[in-house]
């Protein structure tokens, strides 16, 4: 008899069947976005979301969205996934893995992904960053809700960029420090020991900004900026170019947009898998905070409130919003509704598929 | 996953019961610190400890335990 064996590992797990192919579906809770569409689209009911609201606050040391820093008391032995299933009533057909946005539930059929077999449709939707724009100015890896940017910068040197002299005449110096103690780039070394005095001034730190010149009470240095005095005619643009690399874990990656949101140049770009609304009735939000801690876009903050000025009790930043529902799904006070209607999806010619993707808009 | 409380580690502070945003849409006056005049709420805090009422109510958002000073009120 065929059947389903279950391998868990933290709180990830793989379900594996070996027939005449071994289909694999596999886990993984740090990707998981707790929407719950897995749960309602399994067509056998196989999977539970847990309460993930509750999931995504116990942790220590964290922020709250709207709470300030808060002393967190974790309980003890709480450790759970945000969703299970039962491998005994799973079937292995990939649904969830196929309407998973963000790609935590992956089916493979003999080692290779479903989303990679073209008869099995999923979602059109990327995010990149175009090196050839990128200014590795790091924006993006700041703004990133999912810390799936890494932008690595190489900064050209310092040396490169300024042109100058400086001495110092050690016959007039008193080796008083002033110099090194002014000195913004930390360029010079004085040694004031009575006996052992001595001062170094390292060129490859030198800016040329002359304030040692400027605040030494001898006037011991004798510096001059050519820059100010000629321009930038020995200096070499290239040289001033910073190089880097920026790389988008895909993985992780939920495609929400915030990169594209705050980057000064073309550079990144995006596109969302769902197109649909998010509203929030400001009524019935009492501004516990559960949507902004599990919004896995940072669309939802709690506004800190700064004197007695009325505010809304959630602020929603609609254009980072990929309408999962996660949401929806936990707001104690049925405040937010969730809309899906438009699902961009590759074209397959399974009328169980495209009933399933079509049943996510509502 | 249900909430649960440990008495033995309640201060009664009652922090769990005015953050509760069910507890607040039932009973708005919670919010003043005075306790609920229901029993309809999800919590509430009677002889100095914290007691569940309504365990059906709770929505598992994790708010009151995220406000606990002292592990007594869980979802688990």
């Amino acid at each position: 008899m065929i059947k389903n064996v279950k391998e868990v590992k933290d709180k990830d797990f793989n379900i594996e069947r070996s027939a005449e192919e071994i289909r694999n579906l596999s886990f993984k809770n740090h990707v998981c976005i707790g929407c719950g569409i897995c749960e309602s689209t399994c067509p056998v009911s196989a999977i539970e979301l847990e309460e993930i609201g509750a999931i995504s606050r116990n942790k220590i040391n964290t922020t709250f969205s709207g709470h300030d820093k808060l002393p967190q008391n974790i309980h003890k032995g709480f450790d759970k996934a945000k969703l299970t299933i039962d491998e005994h009533k799973c079937v292995l057909c990939g649904m969830c893995s196929g309407l998973c946005p963000a790609d935590a539930l992956e089916l493979t059929i003999n080692g290779v992904p479903i989303a990679n077999i073209d008869s099995y449709p999923h979602f059109i939707s990327f995010a990149e960053i175009d090196d050839d724009e990128c200014i590795y100015c790091q924006k993006c890896q700041t703004a990133c809700p999912r810390d799936a940017i890494t932008v690595e910068r190489k900064l050209p040197n310092r040396a490169d960029l300024v042109s100058g002299e400086i001495e110092v005449n050690e016959d007039d110096c008193i080796y008083c420090g002033i110099c090194k103690e002014m000195c913004p780039a930390e360029a010079i070394e004085v040694d004031s020991v009575t006996g052992e005095e001595s001062i170094v001034i390292d060129k490859d730190k030198c800016v040329y900004c002359l304030v040692c010149k400027k605040s030494c009470p001898t006037d011991a240095i004798k510096a001059v900026c050519r820059i100010c005095s000629y321009g930038d005619y020995d200096i070499n643009p290239e040289d001033a170019v910073v190089t880097g690399s920026a790389i988008i874990d895909q993985e992780l990656c939920v495609k929400c947009g915030w990169c594209e949101g705050v980057c000064p140049t073309d550079a990144a770009k995006h596109k969302k898998p769902f197109k649909g609304s998010l509203d929030v009735d400001q009524n019935k939000c009492q501004t516990c905070g559960a949507c902004a801690d599990v919004c896995p876009c940072d669309a939802l903050t709690i506004p800190s409130l700064k004197g007695p000025v009325k505010v809304d009790n959630v602020i929603k930043r609609d254009e980072y919003c990929i309408r999962c529902g996660a949401c929806e799904k936990t707001c104690p006070n049925d405040a937010i509704t969730v809309k899906i209607t438009n699902v961009d999806y590759t074209p397959t010619n399974s009328k169980t598929w495209i009933e399933a993707l079509e049943a996510l808009k509502n | 996953m249900e909430l649960k409380v440990n008495q033995d580690n309640c201060l009664g502070c009652g922090v769990c019961v005015i953050s509760c945003p069910v507890n607040a849409e039932i009973s708005p006056e919670n919010a003043g610190g005075n306790g609920s005049k229901t029993e309809e709420v999800v919590t509430m805090i009677e002889n100095g400890f914290v007691k569940i009422f309504c365990a059906d109510k709770c929505k598992k958002c994790g708010t009151c335990q995220m406000f606990c000073p002292c592990d007594a009120i869980w979802v688990e």
